[in-house]
């Protein structure tokens, strides 16, 4: 496989700014709390006191006001009192059960905020209180002296060859274990949604959101309504990474059930506070491990528990596991793989999306195993992974086979180059004492699976629509309409960009509304680095329909029947060489036709086959790949560290606008850094401790490294323009990077995320290796 | 949050008087005072997060033109309380005579904070984790504060009188702060440990001043935040280290004897080991300082 | 109850009269009263610096005062950055260099930054990330921002230089 020229691509490859850029600069754009809707009556929960128990009686405090005060208990629910996730087992409101602090007992709603507050406080709560089980640490010894003792919500096996018998003939056995705690999406926008019922019975639910098509159809069960009276639009959306993907379904249906109530619009906009305590984050991970290799480093078998703490609720747990597990031995070749997926219970708040969905946990466990692999075998990281990592033509440990747009090896190769990795892996410290700073660098490569994880894409049969429409001002525009959401990530502008292309316009005759499901198809979600990949290809090929249809319509009433060519904007007669603008042609199908939309659907290559129940064969359709590079500095006087440079290569398949992925690439490295090395919650008294952004710290302008990012460019065979995705990747890839230089810097390995001075304190105070 | 806007500071009304004179007035009577409110970079986060409850009542001390102003006074600095972060920063005479004061407040918040939050204001707010508190402790300088009939001297040394407790009367405002200047063969050092390079509350920070002469070491003072209650001077260690040597063996000895002289806690941002240890690390790290040239 | 307070106040250039309760935030009175939803809420309590505004030129956090605070004061929202239609320099800059995300930080970052290139017009990358550290933003990882700034100091040099350089010659 050879890398792809861009080719004819006039408008894909290139860095425009982003569509929305005036609106977001000059603040105009509008998110969730923007809207001005009149007679809003603001929402609040009334939340359960405890983190597990049984909820006995709740009843109003007769000395309040309740004149002002609607309130939704589970009898005012329409429909069934559940939300239509996977797994079914969490209600809307808590009418029994408690399963996590804070879970829903009633919704108020006011004509301002503060008396839906006061009146929320006003509940009298009677719970008989049960023990919980609050934190993976507690849930990972339950789990070593019984599993049957959890509350399982999901499990999954990858099986390969026979890992048991393979580790008896290994040279060298490893068994470690690593752990990774929650991490807060932070995105700077609070969830936020407003309700608005309609004279028609329709309910309008329109704010921050991810995934217009999970709320509606997720409430119609509840709401007991049809799917064609729920309307679901999304507003500006002040960044996501996962946090809305499913939670909106939770505000959204809280807003609605107080809006049915009251017949009013109903806002929710959470404080920081609450939207700290009350929405997902990602999943803490336990990841054991038993691993097999010969003195020639050749991998002969693996064997891993991956164990995510769920929270209360089932949820996306079980797609989170599958994708932790499919990258939990990923990346290298090895014949016998045995790995065990579970997810369990514990009374906090359901654990969810969080950009990289499972794979950064079991990434950060894998990838720090394989240098101590490496070590084991009197190997360098580099030449361990060079030796071991897959090629094109190798097959996953789900035997899919890696047919063609292959990363790697070049993504590693080229990335130990561009920083001499060899050369300065000699220079590292290895805690030598008495010296004032230690230095460092560390290691990682790895595969980001692109799109949905196994039988995913061939359910979800992605569907897109191009509407050529007149615009206000009498000019034709092409409307790109999907579901797919822009967050920030770029969606409003890479999408137009490939639709051009495919059309042989310019992208400014092209735009993006923002997506209304009473306008657009299902797309799908904008998760799992997909939107690029499996949405821009069907956009592709939607364009090109209509290309060719506008084509035959300006060959026919324009040019005589002569063959015509849309491209660089102007059709084109093949004889006489006459030609048109598009704005042109493309008003006279207008005034003919009237406004014309095309759809297409997104298919699977028949190639891809999978097992969805014995999870066999091609788990994704193609994968990214990354090689991250992280230099460490030690200040032995405090065991403070940082990071001082970052040298990364991604592939990402065809780079659909350069300066946007770079954008991804950049912000996913600094998110990944503070999941390395700074973001962290703990548990008190059933709640998390950092609730505040005081308290929950991410990194600053001033606190990320020198960063050296490169892409190379292989671009996904099956269908046009190619790209793979590039959401997801640079979260994958930094925490064990920086775990491994740390080591090589301090002689000490930390295998539990967050990397802190503590730790490294602990560390080397265990070791005996502190300076003093 | 623009819902929230009915919610925020329900019960409360504020003052804004426009001289110190009117506003210690207001001080003066039970009936009108209230909780003095400067650049509200501590107390609108408590009011408005509940961690402390709201006053009735505030009176406004935000640019009051009695609180500003940084001068010299002999060998004294003299700062008003209403001097705000960017401002000791950017001062000359902060930087030459009290410089870990300047540095202390370039490590406040973020830049947005440091234009309003104010001197007096993170002196009142007597947090542990009050950045400047280690830098006015060791200048052993004076706070002055009033009423409508009197000014009154505290030493800052005996200002913070526990958790969260200050040495201020109902009927009294922080005016100003007098700090003696460092001398010019003396030394100051600041650092702070926090969990990020920006906007952080400190893991551990503290500030020294001293004075080592052929290698002797002839003053030293040293305080340091978040270790207890409040931020402390270890002058067990001061006094130990008076006329000793500077040396490795001193160095060695300062280690084990601030890691037994404090006794912090484990918390949000740090466990009490590491910042047991890491104290001792920080002031053998001051002290390094000397065997550097200036 | 609260009295209302009576506030005078400059707001992008224009003088605006209120009644406000002493309780109201400057950040409510802005997006409320004011409906200048450009100037968000991050999180209430002066940390994301996404409800920065400039106070008589000064960068400040909207969500830590009082509307009151604004009587006999100039206020300049994001709304007042462009002038007759154009967009200022640096946000033009912002477009240009992929400034921005999500956008939901990036009128705080600009207010921040406008105050800043007046008085460091030739920053290096340095100076440009200590004036940002008060400002969070979880999109970008800052480097486009930065890339921003430092293109709008060099665009906004060359236009001083340009009519330095005009009036020189007439």
């Amino acid at each position: 496989m050879t890398v792809q020229e861009r080719g004819a691509y006039r408008v894909i490859g290139q860095g425009i700014p982003r569509l929305d850029a005036a609106d977001k600069v000059s603040g105009k754009a509008e998110y969730a709390d923007d809207f001005h809707v009149p007679d809003t009556w603001y929402g609040a929960v009334v939340r359960a006191p405890v983190a597990c128990g049984k909820l006995k009686s709740l009843s109003r405090d007769p000395a309040f006001d309740w004149s002002q005060v609607a309130v939704v208990t589970p009898e005012d629910i329409p429909g069934n009192n559940i939300v239509d996730m996977m797994g079914r087992d969490m209600p809307f409101i808590a009418h029994d059960e408690i399963q996590y602090l804070g879970e829903p007992l009633a919704l108020v709603a006011a004509p301002s905020l503060h008396v839906a507050k006061q009146a929320a406080a006003h509940f009298k709560v009677d719970v008989e209180e049960r023990p919980a089980l609050l934190t993976l640490q507690e849930m990972v010894a339950v789990y070593k002296e019984d599993p049957a003792k959890l509350h399982k919500l999901s499990g999954q096996t990858i099986r390969k060859g026979d890992a048991a018998s393979a580790l008896k003939d290994a040279d060298i056995v490893l068994e470690r274990e690593y752990t990774a705690g929650h991490q807060e999406q932070l995105y700077i926008e609070p969830q936020g949604m407003v309700a608005i019922p309609e004279r028609d019975g329709t309910m309008f639910i329109h704010g921050s959101m991810q995934c217009p098509y999970y709320i509606n159809p997720e409430l119609c069960e509840t709401l007991d309504i049809p799917p064609e009276k729920l309307r679901v639009k999304q507003s500006a959306v002040g960044g996501a990474f996962g946090g809305k993907e499913e939670f909106p379904t939770l505000i959204a249906g809280y807003c609605a059930l107080l809006a049915l109530k009251t017949k009013r619009p109903i806002k929710m906009i959470y404080d920081r506070n609450q939207d700290i305590l009350y929405s997902t984050k990602r999943h803490p991970s336990w990841s054991h491990y038993r691993v097999g290799v010969m003195k020639d480093g050749t991998i002969r078998a693996i064997e891993c528990d991956f164990v995510l703490d769920g929270g209360a609720y089932t949820t996306l747990s079980p797609v989170v596991m599958y994708r932790g597990i499919l990258h939990a031995a990923m990346g290298y070749r090895c014949e016998n793989v045995s790995i065990d997926g579970h997810v369990y219970r514990t009374n906090t708040f359901p654990n969810g999306a969080f950009r990289g969905f499972g794979a950064p946990q079991a990434l950060w466990a894998w990838e720090s195993l394989i240098d101590e692999l490496a070590a084991a075998c009197g190997m360098t990281p580099d030449a361990f992974r060079l030796k071991n990592c897959l090629h094109e033509g190798d097959v996953t440990p789900t035997g899919g086979l890696l047919r063609d747009s292959v990363g790697s090896p070049e993504v590693l190769e080229k990335t130990l180059e561009r920083c001499q990795f060899a050369e300065k892996w000699q220079q590292c410290s290895r805690g030598k004492s008495g010296e004032r700073l230690w230095y460092g660098i560390g290691l990682s490569f790895f595969a980001h699976g692109s799109g949905f994880t196994g039988d995913g894409e061939a359910r979800m049969k992605s569907k897109v629509a191009l509407d050529l429409e007149t615009r206000a001002d009498g000019t034709p525009i092409v409307n790109v309409r999907v579901s797919s959401t822009e967050m920030g990530q770029g969606t409003g502008t890479i999408l137009p960009q490939v639709a051009a292309d495919a059309l042989g316009i310019d992208v400014t005759h092209v735009d993006y509304p923002m997506p209304d499901t009473f306008k657009v198809p299902d797309s799908g979600p904008t998760v799992a680095s997909r939107t690029a990949m499996v949405v821009g290809s069907t956009i592709y090929s939607a364009g090109q329909k209509m290309k060719a249809d506008l084509e035959s319509f300006v060959s026919e009433t324009l040019f005589d029947g002569q063959p015509t060519e849309l491209v660089e904007n102007q059709f084109r007669a093949e004889y006489d060489n006459r030609s048109i603008p598009f704005v042109e042609g493309a008003a006279a199908y207008l005034a003919s036709h009237g406004p014309f939309r095309v759809y297409d659907q997104f298919k699977l290559p028949d190639y891809v086959k999978w097992d969805q129940e014995n999870f066999v064969g091609d788990a994704y359709p193609a994968y990214a790949w990354g090689c991250n590079v992280a230099e460490v500095e030690v200040d032995t006087l405090t065991c403070e560290f940082r990071v001082t440079k970052v040298t990364a290569f991604f592939d990402i398949g065809r780079i659909l606008n350069p300066v946007l992925a770079m954008g991804q690439v950049q912000g996913g490295l600094i998110q990944a850094l503070g999941y390395a090395m700074m973001e962290k919650l703990a548990i008190k008294a059933g709640k998390y401790d950092a609730d505040r952004m005081q308290t929950y710290v991410i990194p600053t302008s001033v606190d990320g490294p020198e960063m050296d990012l490169h892409f190379v460019e292989y671009p996904w065979d099956h269908c046009q323009p190619g790209a793979k995705g590039v959401g997801e990747a640079p979260m994958d890839g930094l925490a064990p990077a920086i775990a491994n230089a740390l080591e090589a810097a301090s002689g000490v390995r930390l295998r539990d995320l967050p990397l802190t001075p503590e730790r490294l304190f602990e560390e080397l105070s265990r070791s005996q290796r502190l300076t003093a | 949050m623009s819902t929230k806007t009915p919610t925020s500071f329900e019960e409360m009304d504020c003052a804004f008087p426009s001289s110190l004179a009117e506003a210690l007035d207001l001080m003066a009577d039970e009936s009108t005072r209230g909780r003095p409110l400067a650049g509200g970079t501590d107390l609108m986060v408590q009011w408005e997060s509940g961690v402390v409850n709201r006053p009735e009542r505030s009176i406004s001390v935000k640019g009051l033109p009695e609180l500003m102003g940084i001068s010299e006074a002999g060998d004294e600095l003299v700062i008003g309380s209403g001097v705000t972060h960017m401002q000791l920063r950017s001062s000359d005479l902060v930087q030459k005579h009290v410089p870990s004061l300047a540095e202390a407040a370039t490590t406040v918040g973020g830049f947005q904070i440091q234009t309003m939050g104010t001197v007096g204001g993170s002196v009142a707010n007597a947090s542990p984790a009050g950045d400047l508190a280690p830098s006015l402790l060791i200048t052993e300088g004076r706070v002055v504060v009033a009423n409508r009939e009197r000014e009154r001297e505290i030493p800052v040394t005996e200002f913070w009188q526990g958790y969260r407790k200050i040495d201020l009367q109902p009927d009294e405002l922080i005016i100003r702060f007098h700090l003696p200047k460092k001398s010019a063969e003396s030394r100051e050092y600041w650092r702070k440990l926090g969990p990020r390079r920006a906007q952080a509350i400190s893991k551990v920070m503290g500030s020294c001043r001293g004075q080592v002469l052929d290698g002797q070491i002839q003053s030293f003072r040293v305080a340091i935040g978040s270790v207890a209650a409040t931020c402390v001077r270890l002058t067990g260690i001061e006094e130990w280290l008076l006329n000793r040597p500077l040396n490795e063996s001193t160095l060695a000895e300062v280690e084990k004897r601030v890691t037994e002289e404090v006794q912090p806690i484990d918390d949000i941002r740090s466990t009490a080991d590491y910042r047991r240890w890491v104290t001792g690390r920080m002031v053998r790290g001051f002290l390094e300082n000397w065997l550097e040239p200036a | 109850m609260s009295e209302l307070h009576t506030i005078q106040t400059n707001i992008n250039g224009k003088p605006v009269e209120a009644s406000v309760p002493g309780r109201l935030l400057l950040s409510d009175f802005i997006r409320e009263e004011l409906r200048l939803t450009g100037t968000h809420v991050g999180c209430e309590h002066g940390v994301c610096g996404a409800c920065t505004i400039l106070y008589d030129g000064l960068p400040s956090r909207s969500c830590l005062m009082l509307a009151v605070q604004a009587d006999g004061h100039e206020i300049v929202t994001v709304e007042g950055l462009a002038s007759n239609g154009e967009l200022h320099p640096l946000q033009e800059a912002f477009k240009a260099k992929h400034g921005l995300q999500c956008g939901y930080c990036t009128p705080g970052f600009l207010m921040t930054l406008v105050p800043f290139l007046a008085e460091h017009p030739d920053p290096d990358e340095a100076t440009v990330r200590d004036a940002i550290s008060g400002n969070l933003c979880r999109c970008t990882g800052y480097q486009s921002i930065v890339d921003a700034t430092l293109l709008a100091a060099r665009q906004m040099r060359e236009k001083a230089g340009a009519v330095d350089g005009s009036e020189a010659t007439s």
